[in-house]
């Protein structure tokens, strides 16, 4: 599948489905368009439509799923932007741009192991899906904090998953990375895992350690304050093995090599 | 009645007042996400690119971006490739634009400003040059060329000893007296002044109580710094006998509507098109409100506040 640029248009969609997951808030809306172009690890620019100026700027948040005409986003209200949208009622419109930026390149056929921490978990759903059309095996390893946000595991039903809570109340006791290295062993006659992760950058950094430890491949999803999402203000800007790379026109999903740890 | 939109900016004529600020809009990576939408409607009337300095600059350490209360701070710390690669790269690409092209410069001392300009003299692609005196992102104190009067007449005068093209003077509103500079920059010989840059300031995070920023202070913008810009249009353009670019949290076309009768010839939208790409795609309406108020064309707008 391309993961390549894909033409964006400004949208006004009505919202048709909002429900609470546990911690996070799970928002659809109509919008054919970004449905039919979406690739896994691709992100749209949103907010509430309308005139208010605060919160100003849309904001960057990868695609969760879709389903025909439906597009689904996973919200985690930490600030004043994805609260106002997480608040978001059926008939409501959300003002979206994209999809936008590079999604998680696929090929070939290596078992998948899929690693998200906490909210980060919210594109991997769509990665999933695509991953197991493709008839590639697909393992998720699901980090939260508590059992309030791990609710979220059952977006995942039909996966096969494994959940680490940092205080044990579901699953097992710890960090996402934890049982990561048990999982990227080769097996007689199938290809080297292939790691694909999206998280908060500690997770992240840890990810990037296992795979070069482990001599797996591995693609990240990395977050970034964005203001414009589409390459022109240069604000989402990330430390690269060459210089700085914008998350949103570059990324957001990158190799683990591209990206200067330190 | 139409309402004639079009407006004369020295040798540009424009077919109306709404144009970009500088770095807020790049048409180069905007066109990967947007394509034909922005082509097929493009909505200014000149484009301004980043601005651009004599050696490439990597920009500033991330965060680079905090929203704040109807506002955006930032410190990208003028990002860019060069004027060189600018002028190799850049610039055939930016003809195929229906609209002219203002190319803008910084330098890091007064010279600067006199060597890009020459670079640019010769480009037919380019139909006038911005000096952006005001980047308060290169010095961790903001202190930008244009906080001096007398280093911004200098800027101004060495480019305009290179080249023969409209200039525009990019101003900051982090001094005393904008007046002051301003003057001093049409002393200096330039055609048109431009105000404002964002205005300095900073955030802390809400955690840690440390500063947000990697380069710990950077410029506000958006909304929240509207009053801010249209008091600096109107005292400017009042004392000065040269075309205003206002700009400043301009967002709606009632905002270009006000900062036009403030004495703004042209009006550039910067942070609203990160808010919406095609936010600035408000021309029409404001040719409606101009109407509205019983005014004939966007010319006869310009200072009826005065």
């Amino acid at each position: 599948m391309d993961a390549g640029l894909i033409p964006a248009e400004l949208l006004k969609c009505a919202v048709v489905e909002s429900r609470q997951v546990g911690a996070y808030r799970l928002i659809s809306f109509v919008a054919p368009q970004i449905a039919n172009l979406a690739h896994p690890g691709q992100f749209l620019m949103i907010r509430m439509s309308g005139n208010e100026l605060d919160p100003l700027l849309p904001r960057p948040m990868g695609i969760h799923n879709v389903e025909s005409d439906l597009v689904t986003m996973l919200i985690d209200p930490v600030g004043k932007g994805t609260a106002r949208l997480a608040a978001a009622g059926i008939g409501d419109r959300v003002s979206v741009l994209g999809p936008l930026g590079m999604g998680f390149r696929f090929e070939g056929e290596a078992p998948a192991v899929l690693v998200g921490g906490g909210i980060g978990i919210s594109p991997l759903k769509l990665l999933a899906r695509s991953l197991a059309a493709e008839g590639r095996e697909v393992r998720c390893l699901l980090g939260f904090r508590t059992r309030k946000e791990a609710v979220a595991t059952e977006l995942f039903s039909g996966v096969r998953t494994d959940v680490i809570t940092e205080d044990g109340s579901v699953g097992r006791l710890g960090l996402v990375s934890d049982p990561l290295p048990g999982c990227l062993a080769r097996e007689p006659g199938k290809p080297t895992p292939e790691i694909f992760a999206c998280g908060p950058s500690p997770m992240l950094a840890a990810v990037a350690r296992i795979a070069r430890e482990c001599g797996n491949a591995a693609q990240v999803s990395v977050e970034a304050h964005m203001a414009c999402g589409i390459g022109s203000c240069q604000g989402c800007v990330i430390r690269g093995a060459g210089g700085y790379l914008r998350v949103c026109n570059d990324g957001p999903v990158f190799d683990v090599e591209d990206i200067s740890w330190q | 009645m139409a309402v004639n939109l079009e407006i004369k900016l020295g040798p540009l004529e424009l077919a109306h007042p709404i144009i970009n600020a500088s770095g807020t809009f790049d048409v180069l990576a905007a066109d990967k996400a947007l394509e034909e939408d922005l082509f097929v409607s493009f909505p200014f009337a000149a484009y301004i690119p980043k601005t651009v300095t004599l050696q490439p600059r990597a920009g500033n350490p991330p965060p680079r971006l905090q929203e704040t209360a109807a506002g955006l701070l930032n410190s990208i710390g003028l990002a860019n490739h060069g004027i060189e690669a600018f002028i190799t790269e850049d610039l055939h690409r930016l003809e195929s634009l229906p609209v002219p092209v203002i190319a803008s410069i910084a330098g890091e001392e007064t010279e600067d400003y006199g060597r890009c300009a020459a670079m640019l003299d010769s480009r037919e692609e380019v139909a006038a040059i911005e000096l952006n005196v005001s980047c308060p992102n290169v010095e961790l104190d903001g202190r930008a060329l244009g906080l001096d009067p007398e280093k911004t007449r200098q800027a101004t005068v060495l480019a305009r000893q290179a080249t023969s093209k409209f200039l525009i003077v990019k101003l900051t509103p982090n001094v005393t007296d904008i007046i002051e500079v301003a003057a001093a920059a049409v002393d200096g010989g330039a055609d048109c002044v431009s105000l404002i840059n964002t205005v300095h300031g900073m955030a802390l995070d809400r955690y840690s109580l440390k500063p947000v920023l990697g380069h710990v202070t950077g410029g506000l913008s958006g909304p929240a710094i509207k009053p801010v810009a249209l008091r600096a249009v109107f005292l400017v353009s009042r004392e000065l006998d040269v075309p205003v670019i206002g700009m400043g949290g301009v967002t709606t076309a009632q905002d270009a509507l006000e900062f036009m009768a403030a004495g703004a010839t042209a009006v550039a939208v910067g942070t609203a098109s990160f808010r919406d790409p095609l936010a600035a795609a408000m021309a029409p309406e404001l040719g409606r409100l101009i109407n509205e108020h019983g005014i004939g064309s966007a010319s006869e707008l310009i200072g009826v506040a005065h």
